[in-house]
């Protein structure tokens, strides 16, 4: 019963790339495969998948991917092909550009969002 | 668990480009360049790619590291590793079949349990004693080392016991004997 839903849902257990809670990196993370940030991250992200920002996630970052799943703090403009999604608990500081946004209940943000898809 | 704390992993899609500083382990299968600053143990997988200034306390490298590494506990290249840089640690392994290229600092070599104790003394003892020892244990130098020199040794044999000294100079002349052979193998 407590075994493999416990604490890691579906899509995060694929990912291949883990950024620890007592990581700092201070520059420019870019790659083509999922990135779970569990510590801080400043200076600008940009991948083809997905990122996971989770609760004790802190990103001063440009962020450009594919998804963006947000539970932690983000001070920085998000740019998304397919989705951002700010989940309860989130902070995020910053404009939002993605042709789906999901805002949950709980969330905080400041900033604009833009969900016409451009350059496309 | 994939994401349990306590443990980093930089994917092979993955380029970092810039600062790491961290308090947990890191394993690196794709590229991080920049500086990499860890308290704990630095693991380069096979895959991996470190361009950087690497501070850590243990290395492992599979992979490939430029750049130099300083690690306060040790660092090991193993035979998939390749590395061009210095190190600088306590402790350093290179298994067999590992590439590497760069300077080695193991700190403070204490010399009193050094491997080669001949070369220790023939460095550091000529300084503090050598001229009297350039007198006096000349003769017995020469009869211990001289056995294929025909000529000199019965005459000088004969000086021995009448200027050899007791017991202190011993083991001088032990070191003295060590020293000429050494120069003789060169």
């Amino acid at each position: 019963m407590a075994t493999g839903i416990e604490k890691a849902p579906a899509p995060r257990s694929g990912a291949h790339t883990v950024i620890g809670t007592s990581i700092v990196i201070d520059g420019e993370i870019s790659g083509g495969e999922d990135l779970v940030i569990l510590g801080t991250v400043k200076g600008k992200i940009s991948l083809k998948e997905s990122l996971f920002v989770e609760s004790s996630g802190v990103i001063e970052a440009d962020i450009e991917t594919a998804n963006v799943e947000v539970s932690g703090h983000v001070t920085g403009n998000i740019a998304a092909s397919e989705k951002v999604e700010l989940k309860a608990n989130c902070k995020v500081v910053g404009d939002i550009r993605s042709p789906r946004i999901l805002i949950a209940d709980g969330a905080v943000f400041k900033g604009s969002v833009d969900m016409e898809i451009k350059g496309k | 668990m994939a994401i349990s704390e306590g443990s980093t992993i930089i994917g092979e899609s993955i380029l970092i480009n810039g600062n790491l500083n961290g308090d947990e382990d890191l394993t690196v299968r794709g590229r991080v360049e920049g500086t990499l600053t860890l308290t704990k143990t630095l693991v380069v997988e096979q895959t991996g790619v470190v361009r950087a200034e690497v501070q850590v306390k243990n290395c492992v490298i599979s992979g490939a590291v430029v750049g130099n590494v300083t690690a306060s506990e040790s660092v090991e290249i193993t035979k998939a590793g390749r590395m061009v840089g210095d190190i600088s640690a306590p402790r350093v392994i290179i298994v067999d079949g590992a590439t590497f290229r760069g300077r080695i600092d193991m700190g403070e070599v204490d010399v009193e349990q050094g491997d080669r104790p001949a070369l220790a003394r023939a460095a550091s003892r000529p300084a503090l004693r050598s001229p009297p020892r350039a007198i006096t244990q000349d003769p017995d130098r020469v009869e211990h080392g001289g056995h294929s020199e025909a000529e000199p040794e019965e005459g000088l044999v004969e000086k021995a016991p009448g200027v050899k000294p007791p017991a202190p100079p011993v083991p001088l002349a032990m070191g003295a004997v060590k020293r000429k052979v050494i120069v003789r193998r060169k």
